[in-house]
């Protein structure tokens, strides 16, 4: 880091930039960054662990393969940014506890979760069809749609629940809930997710 | 009136939800074409998840630094500005760690499982799938986050989303370049 001169003060832009270096310093960000990303690295070897246990689904569900990315992708986009906004929410006062009668609280987790139906839907639709076109073999609409639908509901609702909990908890804690609820959230939602999906397919496969 | 509403929420999240899951689809569809070497080799089925992972997360944080500073209003230029410079490195950096940290988890899990990959073989796959990362997922990041702050769009909303996405193609693609470069 530079050495301010006297003279130096003075100048504002030299300043401006020593403020950027600091703000913006290499270690500062990877010492900040990298904690959370070993842990989300271990959280995604466990729900890969799960994944390599589901080679028997994986065989006999064609497609099932197919639907992996996008489930996974449903809990990271839409119950992590539910997350992040509950924790706006509490910052302006708009929930103060875990109450499910609370409007902005419940249209929060109504929202979300009729997003991941209709996007887990699409998806079960769009995996089937471009495997048919590509001449691949599908396990059929129905099963693919069904497995996505499910497991995107049921991981969306629980994910929902603990998001909740998450968000008011550590703000009572006196904890900054934006540190620790959207990164909590993805790597329990890749678990949780991966989970759902094994779940959903054995029952596919038992009926 | 409440703050969020049911309806603002779907219309707001939708566009962006139906780009990332044709994205998903086709990270689907490149996933099931290697099945065959994935059930053959469980500790790069293992690495899958991860390796999807890692290159959305740095990602993701490049691109939340770079709002957050397009936000408090620094000049952001691509060549001069160390908040783009440091930002850029720092991802790499943390992406480098994790991906190395990835693969020396992930091979002592298969030695404990009984079974034994090469553990180059799983520094290969991750190799090329960081490669990836920092060509077109941070590259991709670096400009999407000026563009969007230039068109007014909130990146949260944007580039976060769609920075995910891309660190899931670029973590398939990695792995099916890695199983052709090895020939597995």
């Amino acid at each position: 880091m530079a050495n301010y001169s006297i003279e130096d003060e003075d100048d504002f832009d030299f300043e401006y930039e020593g403020y950027l270096e600091e703000y913006a310093s290499i270690q500062s960000i990877v010492r900040e960054a990298l904690p959370f990303e070993l842990i989300a690295v271990v959280g995604g070897i466990i729900s890969g662990i799960l994944l390599s246990g589901m080679t028997e689904e994986i065989e006999m569900i064609p497609g099932l393969l197919v639907l992996v990315p996008g489930i996974m992708g449903l809990r990271g986009n839409i119950s992590s940014s539910l997350g992040s906004r509950l924790t706006s929410a509490i910052h302006m006062g708009l929930i103060d506890g875990v109450d499910w009668k609370n409007k902005e609280l419940q249209n929060n987790i109504v929202g979300s979760m009729v997003l991941t139906v209709i996007i887990s839907f699409l998806l079960g639709v769009l995996s089937h069809s471009v495997s048919v076109v590509l001449g691949l073999q599908s396990a059929g609409l129905l099963k693919l749609t069904f497995i996505s639908v499910t497991a995107g509901f049921i991981s969306g609702i629980l994910l929902a629940i603990l998001s909740a909990y998450l968000a008011v908890g550590t703000f009572r804690l006196g904890l900054d809930p934006d540190n620790i609820v959207t990164p909590a959230i993805a790597t329990v939602g890749d678990i949780l997710s991966m989970m759902t999906i094994f779940f959903v397919a054995r029952l596919v496969l038992y009926i | 009136m409440t703050y969020y509403t049911v309806k603002g929420l779907v219309k707001r999240g939708l566009p962006i939800l139906i780009l990332t899951c044709f994205i998903a689809v086709l990270v689907g569809q490149i996933l099931s074409a290697e099945e065959q070497i994935l059930v053959k080799y469980p500790a790069i089925l293992i690495m899958v998840p991860v390796l999807m992972k890692i290159g959305g997360d740095t990602g993701g944080m490049l691109g939340a630094r770079l709002s957050s500073a397009l936000h408090l209003g620094f000049s952001v230029s691509l060549r001069k500005s160390p908040v783009v410079r440091n930002s850029f490195i720092a991802a790499a950096i943390v992406g480098l760690i994790s991906t190395i940290f990835a693969c020396v988890i992930v091979w002592f899990i298969d030695i404990y499982s009984g079974r034994y990959i090469p553990f180059y073989t799983l520094f290969v796959v991750g190799i090329f799938v960081y490669t990836l990362n920092l060509f077109i997922v941070y590259l991709t990041t670096v400009v999407l986050s000026l563009a969007s702050h230039k068109y007014g769009l909130d990146p949260d909303d944007t580039v976060i989303p769609l920075v995910a996405s891309l660190g899931d193609l670029s973590g398939v693609v990695g792995i099916f370049i890695a199983i052709v470069v090895l020939s597995l």
